[in-house]
């Protein structure tokens, strides 16, 4: 399994892509499904250093990732509540636009990439699990 | 950045996330407000996007499109392009592949 522990400032997000790339290639992932999978990891970072940790540099989270000959599993294991990836709603592009919105969209690229999420919650921490279907 | 009298051309470089996408907000924020409303992106030199690069065309969009503006992007690689698919911008912002197509549709 490849680990990496990441303290929550956004400067970090390039060593989230730089250590899923490296392990993706070892992992003989194609590269445009690499790419997809970076994007979905770095969203998913990104949403707990801004909105779970406030970009508090003390904080950490944990990635790991590991596969078997069909399936990329990747987790991300951080403290506290999960925000809940699953429920949340993202508005439309025109209430997007209407609004100046800059956010919201990284929820909608997730879902789009991962085959499944499912969230672990226990009591001082959780982890979102994502599942990448891989083509053999 | 390069400057004609119809429209802007922004070259970003490299990889755009939440951390870099601070200078980008920043380069059409100060540009807007210098009054220029029509924009070419130059995604040639891109390499990558987030989400929050995304973002900041989108947040803009309302105010140009009341002033008449656009944005335009050229030179998009196939992993840049698949971003703005999976969230639909494709259809919204106008992305072709050479700066001469880019300049004859903002110049409309």
């Amino acid at each position: 399994m490849k680990r990496l522990k990441v303290y929550c400032s956004i400067a970090n997000l390039s060593k989230v892509r730089e250590f899923m790339r490296t392990n993706l290639r070892e992992l003989e992932v194609c590269r445009n499904t690499s790419e997809m999978l970076v994007l979905a990891v770095d969203e998913a970072c990104a949403n707990a250093i801004i909105h779970q940790h406030n970009c508090d540099g003390n904080a950490f989270l944990e990635l790991s990732l590991y596969r078997n000959d069909e399936q990329l599993f990747i987790e991300l294991k951080d403290t506290g509540n999960a925000f809940n990836l699953n429920t949340f709603e993202p508005m439309s592009q025109e209430e997007r636009i209407r609004t100046h919105a800059k956010g919201g969209m990284g929820v909608l690229l997730i879902r789009s990439i991962m085959d499944e999420i499912e969230i672990e919650q226990k009591t001082d921490y959780h982890v979102f699990k994502f599942v990448k279907n891989i083509e053999s | 950045m390069t400057h004609t009298q119809a429209f802007k051309t922004l070259s970003p470089q490299g990889e755009i996330d939440a951390n870099s996408s601070i200078d980008l907000d920043e380069e059409l924020r100060a540009a807007i407000a210098e009054g220029c409303y029509r924009f070419h992106i130059d995604a040639s030199g891109l390499t990558y996007i987030s989400s929050a690069g995304l973002g900041v065309f989108v947040s803009y969009l309302d105010e140009l499109h009341s002033k008449k503006g656009k944005i335009v992007f050229s030179g998009m690689n196939d992993n840049v392009r698949n971003v703005f698919t999976l969230v639909g911008l494709h259809k919204i912002l106008p992305i072709v592949s050479t700066e001469k197509e880019a300049i004859a549709l903002l110049l409309q």
